[in-house]
């Protein structure tokens, strides 16, 4: 399998081709639409010297728009996620939950969190695609 | 309408946080909550033992306090994990009561039969449980 540079425009690729090939995803996402945004907080030892700005767009088991992008996009999502680049990285390799995540202050949320949790199993599973793409990581390469 | 009602004091904990946004998103979108909410009274825990996070509701007189930790001896103690806690905002109401019969419901109740989650004061304070759980259900 081939491997991506983490935050990457062909990482978003590899990532929104995965989601895109499940068809579990679009049975369990049938009722999501909205767009997602992930913004990782800057950290120049770990490789990430500026802040990044991903975004992702979902429509109804579909997939739209998955691009780095800038700020002002970024903020235009109905749901914005944030962390530091460790964090992103332990979700992106499962090695924490993103619920408990979220819970303990470790990623942040701006938006309408009962249509999240209504929709949790869209999330997650969206995550666990994630998790199956082989990644470089920057402090890593 | 809602201004006010519901008081965040544990704004150090995040969990606090996340549950004052969820109640007050989840009043705002549906006034039939809204009158189970202002009937509320009593106090209850939630304990995530995995992310040493526990806060207490306390519910009085049509409004929410929100405190740190466990305070005082709450009626009803909830215990579980963080990854679990969601699925009690996915418990449908139905005749007015929590419906334990389709994939969510069994799923809550799996967690209870397997001591994953834990309701001290389930059998003394079914009142108040089954009101948090309307107010906390975002289906």
């Amino acid at each position: 399998m081939a491997k991506h540079q983490a935050m990457t425009q062909e990482w978003l690729d590899a990532w929104k081709e995965k989601i895109a090939g499940s068809k579990e995803y679009k049975e369990i996402a049938k009722g999501w639409e909205g767009s997602v945004s992930i913004i990782v907080n800057p950290d120049p030892d770990k490789g990430i010297p500026e802040p990044l700005y991903l975004f992702t767009d979902y429509w109804h088991g579909d997939v739209k728009d998955f691009l780095i992008c800038d700020k002002a996009k970024a903020e235009s999502a109905k749901f914005i996620m944030s962390g530091d680049y460790a964090r992103w990285k332990q979700v992106a390799r499962k090695e924490i939950d993103s619920t408990k995540a979220l819970m303990q202050g470790k990623l942040k949320l701006k938006g309408d969190l009962t249509y999240i949790v209504r929709n949790i199993k869209s999330v997650n599973k969206v995550i666990d695609l994630l998790c199956e793409i082989e990644t470089v990581w920057p402090d890593e390469a | 309408m809602l201004e006010g009602v519901i008081e965040n004091r544990a704004e150090e904990v995040p969990f606090a946080g996340i549950l004052t946004d969820l109640l007050k998103t989840n009043l705002a979108q549906n006034p039939g909550k809204q009158s189970v909410f202002r009937k509320m009274g009593g106090t209850a825990a939630i304990d995530l033992a995995d992310i040493e996070t526990a806060v207490t509701l306390v519910f009085a007189g049509g409004r929410l306090r929100i405190e740190a930790g466990i305070v005082g001896k709450p009626d009803l103690v909830i215990r579980t994990a963080s990854d679990l806690v969601t699925d009690l905002n996915l418990l449908r109401i139905v005749g007015g009561l929590p419906w334990y019969f389709d994939e969510a419901g069994r799923r809550v109740v799996a967690h209870l039969l397997t001591g994953r989650l834990k309701i001290e004061g389930l059998f003394s304070h079914p009142l108040l449980l089954t009101r948090l759980t309307k107010i906390m259900s975002v289906m």
